[in-house]
């Protein structure tokens, strides 16, 4: 019976993972560069259920790995350029220590370079795929290209995540998909919808910030290597999507007005034209010329499995979308020099606005100050000397509240000097029953009282139906509606009790139009009230408690909302 | 020989003779006979030969040499003599040139005054390896000829061709952070070759696993910061952020302080003796009548410590054995969640547990939030808080895209000695 016992840790979970280092080894790679490849492949280690079954016995700590990815890796072309590089280096050092410097110079114009391009087709196979994970490679991007350029880290690298920066935002402009703007003490956040997929990205903020210590920069270079290949292959195809020219140039029209006598006093010849790219006031040149977009009512048709309803609802949306994309549009603004001036370009150009800024600041102004036809400035300051007449002074937050609420504020409010609304976040949804903050119900009054102005043509008047309701808000509006009916009808028993001739005639019926989703609602608690008549005893006593919970939650809630409206006075 | 010395010697005996060499005394019986001498050798030749009459002429010639600049018998008639036919005009402008310009004599004297040219230095002309660079030119000349040409005009042909012809030269490999590089459209539907073809010449990548589709979390990539952390919060969402970071103060603050209980050395312990003292406080004035008895006592209560005091050893050593080892554990648990390498190494060396390497686990970052007094009042007052580097790391160490790792740290384990060089130390 020899050899024929099992022997511990010779099958099992002991025989998947595989220890760091082992893997290291079995790639021979160094640590550096393994690391580096587990970042490009996307190779993340792996926590085993049993961790003293995978490390033999012992508990040291260890990272693992799953044995079958590092197999994967075996098979990777840049894990060969990895191992040239590092003879490279070596013998580089060696001509540099003999003084051969023709050979160094030999060798430095053959160095081994390798491409991403299989390993990005590899990770996202298809476009859509790319696009989703798009806002971790944005993030990073627009982080390293505010870095200082001292060569710390490769300045190429910088410049090119400026490059894509750019374009990336050029794109936005163009095809006018930024939906929310969040002004945050961290950086601004932004959100697009692009292709379907909400993107989500953050930028900071352009003043100087010192660089943390504990963070490992060869890591984060490696990852934006990945990303800027990433992000450069989406902007490529997004701007085809558009019909636009890649590498972007700028339209015609664009470029001339952007031209002026002193054009050396912002950059250099070479740099000038991405300056003027960077500066986002002009629209790009396209490939196929385009016609004017034409507000060609096309048939609705519902889609596949869409009810009526469903499509309407649908075309609506759209329909406000088209609205907000046009927020800006015919308003001309001009920021003043304290204003972070790429942000605002880039917001207000997003909606459809125009924008300028004096010529000494950067590059691409293309309108003074001193035009007439400006509607808003923007300033930062608590005062400015020189007032036009027909121009608003408004403080910069205007921009990304209107943004936000998707309907021109009134501007009083954001007047020099004044103190401002509390900047909002956009990205929170309150649902039931929570806490929200007056000045987000002022907006909402705003929004609903836009709305019947701008929708005379339209004969659906119950569509607006807030989240923010609560359902007590439904039972008394039912209520009351019912309270109506039946004073009405005690009316009528009235007069035909006096004897009068009732003043109903018979005239043809008009069809009501039925509120379904209402109808829908209240089938629902009608439901609910039954249930909960046919529970049992003690099921209903744990009812009972967990409604009691729920409700505290509302008492505390509508505790704030009093306390607010005092608190308002302050 | 002998007859013509005898001849010689016949005829200066005569009378009447005069004798070249003789002595004025006209004692010509005494005739010196000269000495035989061995001119073999250099010494002996140069003592006895008589060279004066070359070593004038010699001398001669070298005065002439340095005086003139050669051999006067050699010059031409024209360097020596000139026909006087009475001229003086140049004289006096080459007259007034020197006075103008005439040098010092003190520089006249310390210029060389011999008409002989020094001598060539011989080794500033050799080129020790003449013959090779000589065979190396030679070659190139003949390979020149062939039409091979060296590295370097080769290039720069090939650059002057193209930069003609308008094309690039060699495609090199451009490299990833190129700030012009191109993109192309990597998600095209066609341009992909034969499967088969690239099958067969092992260009076919393998393929990869599903289970690396699937993301390691489910978290966004981008998390927003809560609404209180806007640069112009509405109030009570500021101060629900306000109130978490408290919170989490709160639990570190805790967390130190269940340390610091554990390792305070406990002073108010009642030990036996300060339980007897508080329970005999009040009999004080009985004890003075009474204070030979303890004296006798003790001799006997001696013994009874002692016995009673090995057995509590005993117990006693098992019981710090134990106490020992949960606060080792306690220890370790706390640490383990505040892990940061400097702090494991300081307590360690108060307690003196050796530092363990503890597996770092992830630590969630400190909420980015503006007290009351800080937030700012304008957009352009506003002061950043945070990092948003440090964000995108942590939110990636969160997401497990990659483990939490602290750079290795090199503690020393004795202390480095400095001391003056000698030349240094000499100074001052």
């Amino acid at each position: 019976m020899g050899g024929l016992q099992k022997k511990k840790y010779e099958s099992g979970s002991a025989t998947n993972y595989i220890s760091r280092n082992k893997a290291r080894k079995k790639l021979s790679l160094s640590l550096a560069d393994f690391r580096r490849l587990c970042i490009l492949k996307g190779i993340y280690p792996h926590e085993p259920k049993h961790k003293k079954k995978v490390n033999k016995g012992s508990t040291a700590p260890r990272t693992f790995y799953l044995l079958k990815d590092i197999r994967f890796l075996l098979h990777e072309p840049i894990v060969g350029k990895f191992r040239e590089y590092k003879i490279f280096v070596r013998k580089l050092r060696k001509a540099y220590g003999k003084a051969e410097w023709s050979g160094v110079q030999r060798m430095k114009e053959n160095k081994p370079a390798y491409k991403l391009d299989h390993i990005i087709k590899e990770r996202y196979p298809t476009f859509i795929d790319a696009v989703r994970d798009v806002d971790d490679a944005l993030s990073m991007c627009f982080l390293f290209s505010t870095f200082a350029r001292t060569g710390k880290c490769h300045v190429q690298t910088i410049q090119l995540c400026r490059r894509l920066g750019v374009e990336w935002m050029n794109y936005i402009i163009t095809s006018r998909s930024l939906r929310k703007v969040f002004l945050s003490i961290k950086g601004i956040y932004y959100q697009a919808e692009v292709l379907g997929q909400t993107i989500t990205w953050i930028i900071p903020y352009q003043f100087a910030h010192d660089h943390p210590t504990d963070v490992d920069y060869r890591v984060m270079a490696t990852f934006t290597e990945l990303y800027t290949t990433l992000l450069g292959f989406v902007n490529f195809r997004l701007y085809q999507t558009l019909n636009l020219v890649y590498p972007p140039k700028l339209d015609g029209q664009g470029e001339f007005s952007l031209k002026s006598e002193c054009e050396e006093d912002y950059a250099l010849e070479s740099e000038s034209y991405s300056e003027k790219l960077a500066a986002l006031s002009a629209s790009l040149a396209r490939t196929v010329p385009s016609v004017e977009d034409e507000e060609a009512e096309l048939d609705h048709f519902p889609a596949e499995g869409e009810d009526l309803e469903k499509m309407e609802t649908r075309e609506k949306m759209e329909l406000e979308q088209n609205k907000q994309k046009k927020l800006f549009e015919g308003l001309k603004f001009f920021l003043n020099r304290e204003v972070p001036r790429e942000s605002l370009a880039f917001v207000i150009r997003c909606f459809g606005g125009e924008v300028s800024w004096d010529k000494s600041l950067c590059i691409g102004s293309t309108y003074d100050e001193t035009d007439e036809t400006i509607t808003h400035h923007i300033v930062d300051r608590p005062t400015i000397d020189k007032q036009y007449i027909n121009r608003y002074y408004i403080q910069p937050q205007w921009v990304y509240d209107c943004v936000n609420g998707k309907i021109l504020l009134p501007v009083e409010e954001y007047f020099l000097g004044v103190t401002l609304p509390p900047h909002l976040s956009p990205f929170v949804e309150e649902s039931e029953g929570d806490y929200v903050p007056p000045e987000k119900l002022k907006l909402l009054a705003l929004q609903k009282g836009e709305k019947p102005q701008a929708e005379e043509d339209e004969e659906e008047e119950e569509e607006e139906e807030d989240d923010e309701d609560d359902e007590e808000e439904d039972d008394q509006s039912e209520d009351e509606d019912e309270a109506e009916d039946e004073a009405s009808l005690a009316e009528m028993e009235e007069k035909r009790a006096q004897g009068k001739s009732l003043s109903v005639k018979v005239t043809p019926g008009k069809v009501k139009p039925e509120n379904r989703m209402r109808t829908e609602q209240e089938e629902k608690a009608e439901e609910k009230r039954l249930a909960i008549m046919m529970m049992k005893k003690r099921e209903k006593y744990l009812y009972d408690k967990i409604m009691f919970g729920k409700k505290r939650h509302v008492r505390e809630v509508s505790l704030l909302r009093n306390s607010s409206i005092l608190y308002a006075f302050f | 020989m002998a007859a013509v010395r005898r001849h010689k010697r016949v005829a200066a005996a005569q009378p009447g003779f005069l004798p070249i060499k003789s002595s004025l005394d006209g004692n010509s019986s005494v005739i010196k006979r000269r000495k035989r001498v061995n001119k073999n050798k250099k010494k002996s030749w140069n003592r006895f030969s008589d060279i004066q009459d070359v070593e004038e002429f010699l001398d001669d010639v070298r005065l002439q040499e340095r005086a003139t600049g050669g051999l006067i018998a050699e010059k031409t008639d024209d360097t020596l003599f000139f026909v006087d036919t009475g001229e003086t005009e140049e004289k006096d402008t080459q007259a007034r040139k020197c006075k103008h310009s005439k040098p010092l004599r003190i520089d006249l004297i310390l210029q060389p005054d011999s008409h002989i040219q020094a001598p060539k230095n011989v080794l500033a002309f050799q080129q020790p390896n003449a013959k090779k660079q000589r065979r190396i030119s030679e070659r190139a000349a003949k390979l020149a000829a062939m039409g091979v040409l060296p590295r370097r005009e080769k290039l720069l042909q090939l650059r002057s061709a193209a930069a003609a012809s308008g094309l690039s030269v060699k495609e090199h490999p451009v490299a990833n952070n190129n700030p012009d590089r191109a993109f192309y459209d990597l998600w095209s539907a066609g341009k992909t070759a034969d499967p088969y073809y690239l099958e067969q010449t092992k260009k076919k990548l393998v393929k990869r696993p599903d289970r690396l589709n699937e993301k390691p979390s489910v978290l966004p990539a981008v998390e927003v910061i809560a609404p209180g952390g806007s640069y112009n919060p509405d109030f009570f969402s500021h101060q629900d952020l306000l109130r978490e970071a408290h919170e989490v103060e709160l639990k570190k603050q805790k967390a130190e302080e269940k340390l610091a209980r554990q390792l305070a050395v406990n002073e108010d312990k009642a030990t036996e003796e300060s339980t007897f003292k508080e329970q005999v406080e009040g009999l004080i004035e009985e004890e003075e009548i009474e204070p030979q008895e303890p004296e006798g006592d003790t001799e006997d209560t001696v013994m009874g410590p002692t016995a009673t005091q090995e057995k509590k050893t005993e117990k006693q050593r098992k019981k710090e054995k134990a106490q020992r080892i949960k606060v080792k554990k306690s220890l370790y648990n706390i640490i383990n969640k505040n892990t940061k390498v400097g702090e494991v190494v300081t307590c360690c060396s108060l307690i003196g547990i050796e530092s363990v390497l503890f597996f770092r686990r992830f630590q969630t970052p400190d909420l980015d939030v503006q007290l009351s007094d800080e937030l700012a009042s304008s957009l352009r007052s506003l002061k950043p808080e945070g990092s948003i580097l440090k964000d995108r790391f942590k939110s990636l160490q969160k997401r497990n895209i990659i483990e939490p790792r602290e750079r290795a740290r090199f503690n020393r384990k004795y202390k480095l000695k400095y001391s003056e060089k000698r030349a240094f130390r000499e100074i001052e």
